[in-house]
Formats: structure tokens, C-alpha cells, sequence
């Protein structure tokens, strides 16, 4: 299929709800020049306003929770979700702590999740484009 | 001062990328003087999941052994090597001497990761996002080492109490010595790269100063007080596993330059060349490795009863990439979980000298200062400033700040 | 000051303290192939001399290194240790110094010493809200690691009435027993 709804490729913002670092290395990895996912044009970008994309990783800890809702509402439509590690699907080990809100589909809508812990570099570019084709294919229903 | 007191102001700058997509909370609150930043107050506490009172309501001492593997993706072996000495110290069980060299070859590991990963984190703060992708592709080459060995990239498990899971046979080490001398071979480029380069002389000397006496008061751990001149390091004045058996000496900068400054110069050198020694320690240990088993008590199910049995304390203190690490455990009779679970991590105490750090820097260096101390496990997010001369609020975001770094470099090399 | 054997440190410890030194033993611990030893101290001390301990510890090291205090609640009183190292720069020399002071839980104070040691400021605000314990004299006393929403009065790493309550806890589905209910009754 053609990937025509976006005229630049995906801009991708990550946000850390309290992680180990270790799915963060990780998304850092698949920009390198290794596994370079820039060469299919996605990129990080530094603030939320710029994003099409939130790369969520870590469990919530309470005190980040009004803090991710924020994030959330500053990306413009159309945008997507996807939760990357164990800890942001379901919570992981720390599932039982006193001191955390939940796994991340508790608080805003996730459209992808990445299993692992961590995932590999290539996991996580399998998830980037199977949200591609998910969000090329709502742009096209938006529109039609 | 009153006149002063009128005209408060606040500036908000997001400090976050210590690590350029690793936006991991941590607040600073810097109090400004013009471009000058005369104080500093450190939040933490957004990365808090209580793993102690997992350890000690919830989990078996070998459940808590993979908790404590995800206190931090970077340093992933040095908690896990604590707390197992510590559990070992405390229920009596000596791992064999074999297993005792396994881990210290997989802390070696680690160490060169975790300093290849800083050198590209810093690079980028000062601007040279060449020099990021440049060790970042420098550091696969270990990565693929690290998974050849253990078996994963990030998380690699090996560690049970008595022993190591794994086996590293002599029909690897051919390998590992390929990869060892690929890093012996780009040292020298590595070391051109970072320090003859002019602009980072520029931009890092003088910068973050923290004094001896400073790092001594504020129990200044791992490499950035070893810049500073302290010669703190656990291989060396504790010695454990197969580091008693070696000659570990701390590095401090005078090996390179000849005198000690102890500014974020001092501490790319202290860095690089911990990276080297860490070549050297894992050839060293693969000539001497002895036989034998790997585990103290191979069965887990006969291995959990003991410890629920055990009483005891100990104490486990390793070298992380980044410092001490010191876990403390207690165990007692008839109690399946662990009584006491004390974890400490090294940027835990390392945090407490960045007020001394930042004074009278600008806010510029800001960013390079504290990569500088390669704080992990929390990074800045939110800096609140507080400039006592001018009278206007403004929110300034992360680009921003990483923006007026990078200008700054452009400056210096107009 | 010269450098003191491991058990002429504990005489001099008793020595200064007089009536305030509990006990004091020695632990050694073989490593590796070679066999090289370390040892470590374990040195408990009163309330009311804990203060002087510290400040004999300083004199036999310019600055002494605290790696950490931990805490254990001991039902009726709460233990705490302070892990000191001295003698470090090394090979091979370093000693561990855990000084232990144990406090009734109807007074929970003890004195603080961040005069003495400015590094111990960050460990001792984490013992004040996660045990609730109060350091007397302490110069900052907001809290370090949980939010600021947490309610008063919940100190997370007690095994009495006063640890975090059911409503605050998850249980995974499908835990097979309830023994950590049994291990806060029992112990």
C-alpha cells in the first residue's frame, strides 16, 4: 500500500513514565547507525508539539501520572500511542509496588505494544511500522 | 537586598536530556544571577517503584535477584553482584572459584558499554552529534559480545546465589579476544577523538570543578571523584570475586595529563582509560581462569530452603561503571522473604555534588556539567531558575536549553 | 592518626565510649583463588553515645566514607546501621565499619551528623520518611523520594500498623497465598 497520508515521515516523541533505562537504550540504538531507522525517516524530536508518534516506556509512577495526561493532550492529531517493554504493557516485576498508577493503558489509550524486556532494536521497528500502516490506514478512513 | 527581593523572577528550563531521548525525571532548581548560576536544589523521586519493600514483602531472594536487575538498564550487572554477596555473606555460602572469575569477566563487560554509551551522551551535549553515532556504533561491537556470552543485550541474568547461571567455555574465548582487540585497536582513534580535539578542550576544561576536599566531604563516588583525585575504587581497597587475585589500581587523571583539575576533562579521561584497564582485566582473567563448577548449590528448590532457613547479615559492596554500589541484607529464620533489603546506587550520593558543581557556571554548560557526572537512574527533566535581578516569568523547553549549548560550542570555534 | 588493627580498633572504640559500647566483633572473609582476606567490623553502640562514636570514627579518618544507613524494624525497636568504610586508597586495606544503633519505638529520635559528614544529608532524609524515624537537628527535612501527596503517617518499611495500607497494594492474580499477610502477623 502506499504510505501517501503523511507528506514527511514520522516524527516520533519518547516519554519516560519512570523506566530502568533499559527500553530506552534501546530506542536510542535504532537510531544509530547500526539499525538507523532515519533512513526511513523517523525521527526524534524534542518537543511534543512536533510529534505524530509517543514512545511510552516504564510503569507510571504516581508522581508522573498528571505529568504523561499533559503530554498526551500537547501531541496533535492524528496521533498514536505505543507502549514499548513489559513495564508499560502490564507492569512487569514492580506490578505489586504501593507506589505506582498503573501500566500505561490505564491512563491514555495505547494503539501498539512492544513485548519484551527489553525489546530489540529491530522489535521496536517492527512496532514504528506497524503503526505506520495502522495510522495511514485511519488518516485514509478520516478523510474518506 | 530588599531592593533585589522586589524584583524576583522565575525562569522555567526544562533540563532533560542528560541522555537526548532519556526524559527522566529529575528536577533541578537553579537560582540565577544574570547568566550565572549561583544555586542549585535537586528533586528526585519520579522513578520510585519501591523495589526494597518488593524485595521484602513479596518475593523469594531469588525472585529479588531479577528486581534487582531492572533497578537500571545501563549498569545491569552491579546490582545483582551486590546483593548476591551480600545474601552469600549472610547465609554462609561460598561460590567457586571459577564463578567468581565468570563474574568479574561479565562486570568488565559492562563497564566498557556503559562507557562507550557516556562518551556518545556527552558528545551530544556539547553539540558533535557525529561523535554520538560515531561511539554508539563503536559500542554494538560490545553489545554483540555481551549477547554472545550471556545471551541478551541489556538484561543478562547470569547471576544465582552461589554461583553464575552460564558457563564461559574456552571455545569463546577466540571470539571475545577478536572483539577485545578491535577495541585495542580504535583506542587510539577514540582518544584523538575526545581529547585532542580543540573545542572540547574548549567547552569542557575549568567546567563542573569539584575540589578534593569537596569530593571527600560529599562522598563522592566512582569515576567522578576519582577525577577529582580521590583514589576510591572497590576493586582495589575491598577487593571481591576474582579482583582479589589482580592488581586493580583506581585511575585518576594524572596518569594522562600529570596534574588533576578535576573538571569534566578529568573525568573523559578517567573514563577512557577505565576502558583499556577493563581490557586488560578481562585478558587477564581469561589466561587464569581455574575449573570447576559454577554453582554452590545447583538446585534451586534445595537452595531456597536454606536461605528461608538462614539468618545472618552481610553486606555487598561492587564497582559499578558508575560507582559504589553497596546492598545490605538481612535474613531470618523461618521467613521466606527477606527481612532487610537496602539498596544504595551510586547516583544516589554523586547527586549531592552538583550544587558545588554548577556554581558560577553559566547555563549553558548546564547540560555538559551534569552528563558529566553520568547520573543514571534519574536525570533532569524540570528545572525551575530563579533569577533574583529580572522580574519576568518565561518557559523555556528542552530544545532550548540543548540549543543554547550547541550555540555556544559554535561560538568557540568561530 | 596510624592505622589500627581491626580489634585494637574495637578496644579503643570501647575505651572512648565507656559505658555507651555494647559489643563489638570482628567478621573475615576469604575470596577467590588465592585466599586473599578482608574483614569487616560490627560495632553497636548506645543512643546517647552514638554521636561521639561518629566523631571517634572522623578521628581515626580524615573523612570517613558512609556508604548508607539502613534501617530494619525489629518489632518492639527499630535497628539502625550506619555502614562507614575507613581506610580506603588501598589494595587490599580497606575495613567496614557498621555501627549499630538500636531505638525504642516510643522515642524514635537520634542525632544527626551532617555536621560532621555533609554527605549524609540525602541518606538521612530517606530515613526519616521511608522508617519514621525523626533526626534531630537535620537541615532539611522535606521528603526525598516519595510524593508529595502520600498520605502522613504511611512509612513504607514498617512491619507494623504504621506500613503501607491494603488499599495502597496490588496482588498479582493468581499468588498462591496469602503468606505475606501471615509473615506481618507473625513477625
Amino acid at each position: 500500500m502506499s504510505l501517501t497520508a503523511f507528506k514527511r515521515a514520522l516524527w516520533v516523541y519518547h516519554l519516560n513514565t519512570g523506566s530502568c533505562n533499559g527500553c530506552d537504550i534501546e530506542i536510542l540504538a535504532v537510531l544509530t547507525p547500526r539499525y538507523d531507522a532515519e533512513r526511513f525517516g523517523i525521527k526524534l524530536v524534542g518537543s511534543p508539539r512536533h510529534a505524530d508518534v509517543l514512545l511510552a516506556t516504564g510503569p507510571v509512577v504516581r508522581q508522573m501520572v498528571s505529568r504523561v495526561k499533559r503530554i498526551y493532550q500537547q501531541i496533535p492529531d492524528p496521533k498514536l500511542v505505543m507502549a514499548i517493554g513489559n513495564c508499560g504493557i502490564e507492569g512487569d516485576v514492580f506490578y505489586e509496588s504501593y507506589s505506582l498508577a498503573g501500566p500505561i493503558d490505564q491512563i491514555i489509550p495505547v494503539d501498539v505494544y512492544v513485548p519484551g524486556c527489553p525489546p530489540r532494536p529491530e522489535a521496536i521497528i517492527h512496532g514504528v511500522a506497524m503503526a505506520w500502516v495502522k495510522l495511514e490506514k485511519s488518516a485514509k478512513q478520516g478523510v474518506a | 537586598m530588599a531592593v533585589e527581593e522586589k524584583k524576583k523572577a522565575t525562569y522555567t528550563i526544562p533540563v532533560g536530556p542528560i541522555h537526548p531521548a532519556l526524559k527522566e525525571p529529575i528536577r533541578l532548581a537553579l537560582t540565577v544571577d544574570g547568566e550565572e548560576i549561583v544555586d542549585t536544589d535537586v528533586f528526585v523521586g519520579q522513578v520510585h517503584r519501591g523495589i526494597e519493600w518488593l524485595g521484602m514483602n513479596r518475593n523469594n531472594p531469588v525472585q529479588s535477584i531479577y528486581i534487582a536487575e531492572r533497578i537500571c538498564g545501563i549498569c545491569n550487572m552491579c546490582h545483582p553482584f551486590s546483593f548476591v554477596m551480600a545474601v552469600e555473606q549472610a547465609a554462609g555460602i561460598t561460590p567457586p572459584p571459577r564463578a567468581e572469575y565468570i563474574r568479574a569477566i561479565t562486570a568488565e563487560l559492562e563497564r566498557i558499554h556503559s562507557h562507550l554509551l557516556w562518551a556518545g551522551v556527552a558528545a551530544h551535549e556539547i553539540g558533535f552529534d557525529t561523535i554520538f553515532y560515531l561511539a554508539w556504533r563503536v559500542r554494538e561491537e560490545i553489545m554483540d559480545l555481551i549477547e554472545y556470552v550471556t545471551g541478551n543485550r541489556v538484561t543478562k541474568a547470569m547471576f544465582q546465589i552461589g554461583g553464575v547461571r552460564r558457563d564461559i567455555t574456552e571455545e569463546q574465548f577466540p571470539r571475545i579476544r577478536q572483539s577485545l582487540d578491535y577495541y585495542k585497536s580504535i583506542f587510539d582513534q577514540l582518544k584523538r577523538v575526545f581529547l585532542d580535539d580543540k573545542t572540547i578542550q574548549m567547552r569542557t576544561r575549568n567546567v563542573g570543578i569539584l575540589k578534593k576536599e569537596d569530593a571527600l566531604r560529599l562522598l563522592t563516588v566512582g569515576p567522578s571523584g576519582r577525577a577529582s583525585g580521590v583514589p576510591k575504587d572497590v576493586r582495589q581497597d575491598q577487593p571481591y570475586a576474582a579482583y582479589a587475585d589482580l592488581d586493580v589500581k583506581a585511575i585518576t587523571p594524572d596518569i594522562l595529563t600529570g596534574t588533576v583539575v578535576g573538571d569534566v576533562y578529568d573525568r573523559i579521561i578517567v573514563r577512557l582509560v577505565e576502558v583499556k584497564q577493563a581490557i586488560e582485566i578481562i585478558e587477564q582473567c581469561m589466561e587464569k581462569m581455574p575449573p570447576g563448577s559454577l554453582l554452590a548449590q545447583p538446585k534451586t528448590a534445595v537452595l531456597l530452603k536454606t536461605l528461608t532457613k538462614a539468618e545472618g547479615e552481610g553486606v555487598g559492596r561492587a564497582e559499578a561503571p558508575r560507582g559504589e554500589v553497596i546492598h545490605y541484607v538481612r535474613l531470618e529464620a523461618g521467613r521466606e522473604t527477606l527481612a532487610t533489603w537496602k539498596v544504595r546506587a551510586p547516583t544516589y550520593v554523586n547527586l549531592l555534588c552538583v550544587p558545588t558543581i554548577l556554581k558560577g557556571m553559566q547555563i549553558a554548560d548546564v547540560p555538559i556539567a551534569f552528563a558529566s557526572l553520568d547520573p543514571c537512574m534519574s536525570c533532569t527533566n524540570r528545572v525551575v531558575v530563579t533569577d533574583r535581578a529580572v522580574g519576568r516569568k518565561s518557559v523555556v523547553d528542552y530544545e532550548r536549553l540543548h540549543q543554547l549549548s550547541v550555540e555556544k560550542t559554535k561560538e568557540l570555534q568561530r | 592518626m596510624e592505622k589500627l588493627a581491626p580489634q585494637a580498633i574495637i578496644d579503643s572504640f570501647a575505651k572512648e565510649l565507656g559505658g555507651g559500647f555494647v559489643g563489638g566483633s570482628v567478621y573475615e572473609c576469604e575470596v577467590a583463588v588465592k585466599k586473599n582476606k578482608f574483614q569487616s567490623l560490627w560495632i553497636e553502640v548506645k543512643k546517647d553515645a552514638f554521636r561521639q562514636a561518629v566523631e571517634h570514627i572522623c578521628r581515626l579518618q580524615e573523612y570517613p566514607h558512609l556508604a548508607i544507613i539502613s534501617s530494619s524494624d525489629l518489632g518492639a525497636e527499630v535497628e539502625l546501621i550506619y555502614h562507614f568504610t575507613i581506610y580506603y586508597g588501598y589494595h587490599l586495606q580497606e575495613l567496614s565499619l557498621g555501627l549499630r544503633v538500636k531505638l525504642p519505638k516510643n522515642d524514635l529520635t537520634i542525632a544527626t551528623i551532617t555536621d560532621l559528614i555533609p554527605g549524609a544529608i540525602f541518606t538521612e532524609r530517606e530515613t526519616q520518611e521511608m522508617m519514621g524515624v525523626e533526626v534531630v537537628g537535620i537541615p532539611d527535612n522535606r521528603r526525598l523520594f516519595l510524593p508529595p501527596d502520600f498520605p502522613e503517617g504511611v512509612y513504607p518499611w514498617r512491619r507494623d500498623e504504621k506500613g503501607p495500607p491494603d488499599d495502597m497494594l496490588r496482588v498479582l492474580p493468581g499468588r498462591k497465598q496469602e503468606w505475606h499477610r501471615e509473615n506481618k502477623e507473625g513477625s
